[in-house]
């Protein structure tokens, strides 16, 4: 009893003073407020400089100029930026460099329907170029269908619904209410938000392989071995730097939630994103048993490895399976049953970032491969976490040396 | 609770060191075995430290010395053998009771020096305040006083030393053990040590000091044990183990003492020296045979001493084979 409060109470004061120790690093303020100030930088530009970039600028042409030399009578709405103008004005125009293209409707149309288009003098068309022209492109078919349908005396209602078929409007299953959001944005804040963990569990990992380095290097480890057993030791800084790490998702996810409702009105669709609470305890569950398999790991390695650049080294190699699902990210919005995607979804490596993405991408959880990924990761943290211990135990005092894998084997495995 | 038993090894003279102590040990060490790979660093070692001794833990590098200590913190455990503290298996509270001075030691470079001392004891079982209040006060009195929230990195290698040697002793220890504590100290800081280790065995601490100096060892220690290739070589009181190998020489020093040895039957041989007279004793003859012939030649004499080796020589010939090394175990 006595053994197990004092193991307690040595859990508790790693634990604390590990988190106190890492949230007061200039390092840790400054990344957990690099997200919230970028969010404020965004929300404070797009207020300087959006509504200029809404407003019609003035003094630019119309973007559409025509030449008709057809019989067809042309139906120039009022408010289209279309011009039609005689063939030598508009040359005239262009070799002064105020118009940069213009379309010839052929005299046999609508039986010609080859339409010519007058580039001006250019090393090509850049992005801006096609893009203009594109819309040049949707304006000219429009007006010749309207112009077509007004010569055939088709009545103007039939024509304007053969021109624009239908208005469509969303409204949801429960009567009237918001409109849900525009679906790019409604996956990737999600998205975002797994990404964001995805980060988190490695900064937070490489929290604990900095800790564990920092003693090697230091040689305080051996002073703090005499007094503190390898578990409690052990346990206490996967506590408290996860909790560090969790203070730092909770300031960006808080200040990304806060900002959302700010952000809607600057993006189209963001006002529509909700995220369930389910949603967040899930993401929640897999970020910790993500963290404490991580952790388990980069601990392991920062006892293991003989200064602080092999730690990191080592630690990029299994880093890279937690992105491995980020890069599969095609796969699990085009097929989210896929048998790759399960198999990542269960691989206790790659299940954290799998089961975030799926969690983002699919309205309801798929409660069953949830519950599968969460007992093979909690099995995996486990079994790591106690490995990482005996490992930690037996090579840290190696100062300088690397360990055989014969020698680590056998501590992982040895009796007691 | 009673003295466990050590077993002797076999044909050795039984010496202080296994002579029944009026207090149980503070450290038993019962036939332990450790294993690296294929090599046994720890082998079949058997030792007691009581309260109130400094034990010094003697062997050359590698002798596994530092192993051993390792094992009696629970830093690492033994694959055989049985290692009890305070009478009981090693294990969390025992810890608590043990102050334990390394041999690769430092501080957290970026951490104040104040608070890094008061983490220590915190974890050494001291109440938050109270480690901080004592660690002030050490700190204090060692002249640290101005540099209670410096970072260790700000600290001279002096200064780092005494922090360290605080951080050893702030929870008071009943159980001090110090592996080759006064490597790279200045003059000052392993005369502070020193104090610090005798005023702690004054007070009943038990102490377990590793160490390749042989004037301190003889200075500082009641007992000690010398190991080689993780075997014991010799284990007891310093002056039965220097005893032991004094090589039945006599050095005597007055006016007419004879030189001719065919007067003394105690006698093999005899040399003068620097102005004394150095007798070898012939074999199954003592000190005391020799006392009496001088004193029936009419010699007088000022100073008669047994020659005996320092720790130094004893630790070359025993590490050698000397096979008076089994007389001490």
């Amino acid at each position: 009893m006595n053994d197990r409060r004092t193991f307690l109470r040595l859990v508790a004061l790693v634990a604390r003073r590990d988190y106190l120790r890492t949230v007061r690093r200039r390092g840790f303020v400054l990344g957990t407020a690099l997200l919230p100030l970028g969010i404020a930088g965004f929300l404070l530009l797009s207020s300087v400089f959006m509504p200029a970039a809404l407003e019609p600028r003035p003094g630019v042409g119309a973007p559409l100029t025509l030449v008709n030399q057809s019989t067809l009578r042309l139906e120039v709405p009022t408010d289209a930026q279309i011009s039609v103008r005689p063939l030598d004005e508009v040359r005239s125009l262009m070799s002064t460099g105020g118009l940069r293209e213009f379309y010839v409707i052929p005299s046999g149309y609508p039986e010609q329907p080859d339409v010519q288009r007058v580039v001006g003098p250019s090393r090509g068309p850049g992005i801006e170029d096609l893009q203009r022209r594109h819309q040049q492109e949707q304006l000219l078919a429009r007006l010749l269908v309207a112009s077509l349908l007004a010569d055939a005396e088709v009545p103007t209602s039939t024509a304007a619904r053969l021109l624009d078929p239908y208005r469509l409007r969303d409204t949801s299953g429960d009567g009237p209410g918001p409109v849900p959001g525009f679906q790019a944005a409604g996956f990737l804040v999600p998205y975002a938000f797994t990404f964001l963990f995805v980060m988190s569990i490695f900064i937070t990992s490489g929290y604990l392989l900095q800790s564990v380095t920092e003693e090697k290097e230091n040689r305080v480890v051996e002073i703090l071995l005499s007094s503190v057993p390898s578990l409690p030791l052990m346990a206490g800084k996967i506590l408290g730097l996860g909790a560090a790490g969790l203070t730092q998702v909770a300031v960006w996810v808080g200040a990304a939630l806060a900002a959302l409702p700010l952000m809607a009105e600057r993006v189209p669709g963001l006002g529509g994103i909700a995220i369930s609470p389910v949603t967040l305890a899930l993401a929640l569950a897999f970020f910790i048993l993500g963290y404490l398999c991580y952790g388990a790991i980069f601990a392991a390695i920062g006892a293991l490895a003989p200064g602080t650049r092999e730690a990191q080294q080592y630690s990029g190699f299994f880093g890279f399976f937690a992105v491995v699902p980020l890069i599969f990210a095609g796969l699990f919005i085009a097929d989210s049953q896929s048998p790759l995607v399960t198999a990542l979804a269960l691989i206790p490596l790659t299940a954290p970032a799998a089961m975030l993405q799926l969690l983002a991408l699919l309205s309801e959880p798929p409660w069953l491969l949830v519950a599968a990924s969460l007992i093979s990761l909690a099995a995996f943290a486990a079994l790591a976490t106690l490995a990482a211990a005996r490992v930690f135990r037996a090579t840290l005092l190696l100062y300088g040396a690397r360990p055989s894998v014969r020698r680590i084997v056998d501590a992982i495995t040895a009796r007691g | 609770m009673p003295a466990p038993a050590i077993r002797p090894g076999r044909g050795t003279l039984r010496l202080m060191a296994d002579r029944p102590h009026a207090t149980p040990p503070a450290v038993v060490v019962d036939g332990v075995w450790k294993r690296f790979g294929k090599v046994d660093v720890v082998r079949d070692l058997s030792f007691e430290v009581y309260p109130g001794e400094v034990l010094g833990f003697l062997g050359p590098n590698g002798a596994g010395k530092t192993t051993q200590m390792r094992m009696i913190l629970d830093i690492i455990r033994p694959d055989r053998g049985r290692i009890e503290v305070f009478g009981q298996p090693t294990g969390l509270a025992q810890q608590q009771r043990v102050g334990y001075l390394p041999e690769e030691r430092g501080l957290y470079r970026d951490v104040p020096v104040l608070e890094t001392l008061a983490y220590f004891g915190a974890l050494k079982g001291l109440p938050a305040g109270e480690a901080r209040n004592r660690a002030t006060r050490m700190l204090t009195e060692v002249g640290l006083g101005d540099s209670l929230h410096k970072k260790a990195a700000e600290l001279s290698r002096g200064m780092h030393q005494k922090a360290q040697v605080i951080a050893t002793v702030l929870h008071e220890p009943d159980l001090l053990i110090i592996d080759e504590p006064f490597q790279g100290l200045d003059p000052v800081n392993a005369q502070m040590l020193r104090e610090v280790v005798l005023e702690r065995r004054d007070r009943g601490a038990a102490v377990v000091m590793s160490t390749h100096d042989m004037n301190d060892a003889q200075t500082l220690c009641d007992r000690i044990l010398l190991i080689d290739h993780g075997q014991r070589l010799l284990y007891g009181r310093v002056a039965d183990v220097r005893h032991a190998f004094s090589s039945g020489a006599v050095e005597v020093e007055g006016d007419g003492v004879p030189t001719d040895t065919t007067h003394l039957a105690s006698v093999s041989d005899a040399t003068p020296s620097d102005g004394m007279v150095r007798f070898l004793l012939r074999d199954g003859a003592v000190a005391a045979d020799l006392f009496r012939e001088l004193a029936t030649s009419g010699a007088e004499v000022r100073r008669f001493q047994v020659a005996t080796p320092n720790l130094n020589e004893i630790f070359i010939r025993a590490v050698a084979g000397d096979p008076r090394a089994g007389l001490v175990q």
